[in-house]
């Protein structure tokens, strides 16, 4: 579910990409989520494929996404960084501050990137 | 054979959406208008909560509200009923409102026509979370009937609210307990506002509007 508006977003920016570059077809993209994102790949590439599946310019494209590292930042000191191996025994999907211990952090869930798009640009 | 090229993008896919929110954020602070979020667990009582606040509200405000569902209008008409504006987004599916959604809507309006804008997100506790809608305070909802674990579980829908409602206070002590779910939520954001409420016999409802910042 969560994939599949995720995967129009991408699509809506790549088509802007498409435009800008006056491309002809987009071969592949890749992206890059962390693992607390709560994006499964295998949906994503999924709802990508039902989504790119009549347009034109997205014939046979891949979709990749890859592992990036996870984010917190703790409210209480300014601690911004890579979370502690274990997580808050507590709380689901919530991190110790590795630097105050505090358990007010935030963890960055949105870190859904479009890294690079290749495009085929006809010569003039 | 035409020549390819790699393109190096790094932007986020939320990107268009959260400008898009950042803007709908502006336009209602630039218009005095308030506009707020309302997001939680399926039949944590969020309608009923609007129901109430509209009862509330209308005599003195112009209410304005989004309903978010994935199909059928029952709920903004139980809405409009209390003397809100009403309107129903059908997601189709979607688990959750976007910036876009509640601008196609906004579009349709003239915004100076109300005062106040509440959206009802679709019943969820974890994608809603990622997508800003442009609103200016976000408000979780959860029900005590949900078991005392729910506030553990989904930390994260929490984490992007400024005010956690603990509903359905009515049945407490009915073999359903609020003080798990009240602490929980208080010890996994401070500075959160968290409200008991009963959206059945009232409880609470005047607290909330307190603490949305609205004069009544
Ligand atoms: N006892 C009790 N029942 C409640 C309370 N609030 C809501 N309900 C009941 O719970 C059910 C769901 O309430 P809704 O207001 O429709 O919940 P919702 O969160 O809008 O549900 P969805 O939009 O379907 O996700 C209804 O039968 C309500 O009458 C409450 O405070 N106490
Ligand atoms: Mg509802
Ligand atoms: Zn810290």
């Amino acid at each position: 579910m969560h994939e599949y508006s995720v995967a129009s977003a991408i699509v809506d920016q790549v088509k802007a990409i498409i435009e800008e570059h006056k491309a002809t077809q987009v071969k592949k993209i890749i992206v890059s989520a962390s693992p607390y994102d709560v994006i499964i790949p295998e949906l994503l590439i999924e709802a990508y494929g039902i989504i790119t599946a009549e347009l034109d310019k997205f014939k046979n494209s891949t979709l990749e996404m890859q592992i990036s590292k996870a984010e917190i930042s703790c409210l209480e000191c300014d601690y911004k960084g890579e979370p502690a191996e274990e997580g808050d025994p507590e709380f689901a999907y919530n991190f110790i501050c590795p630097k105050c211990e505090s358990r007010d952090t935030h963890i960055n869930m949105k870190n859904l990137t479009i890294e690079t798009v290749d495009l085929v640009i006809p010569d003039n | 054979m035409s020549p390819e090229k790699k393109v190096v993008v790094k932007k986020l896919a939320y990107q268009v959406n959260d400008e898009l929110a950042d803007k709908i954020r502006e336009v209602m602070k630039s218009k005095n208008k308030l506009f707020f979020n309302m997001m939680g667990s399926i039949g944590s009582g969020k309608t009923l909560i609007l129901e109430r606040l509209a009862a509330k509200l209308s005599s003195k405000y112009r209410v304005f509200v989004i309903n978010g569902d994935v199909a059928t209008t029952i709920d903004a008409d139980r809405i409009a009923k209390q003397g809100a504006t009403t309107v129903q987004i059908n997601t189709g599916g979607g688990c959750h409102l976007s910036a876009k959604l509640i601008q196609n809507e906004l579009d349709k309006i003239n915004i100076d026509d109300y005062d106040i804008f509440i959206a009802e997100n679709v019943g969820n506790l974890i994608c809603p979370a990622a997508w800003d809608i442009g609103a200016q305070l976000n408000i979780t909802v959860v029900s005590i009937t949900e078991g005392e674990y729910v506030v553990k579980k989904h930390p994260i829908i929490f984490k992007s609210a400024e005010i956690a409602i603990i509903n359905k206070c009515d049945l407490d002590g009915l073999g359903f307990n609020s003080d798990v779910l009240a602490e929980d939520a208080a010890k996994i954001k401070s500075g959160m506002k968290v409200i008991l409420t009963s959206a059945k016999t009232g409880q609470g409802i005047d607290e909330l509007i307190t603490a949305l910042g609205i004069e009544y």
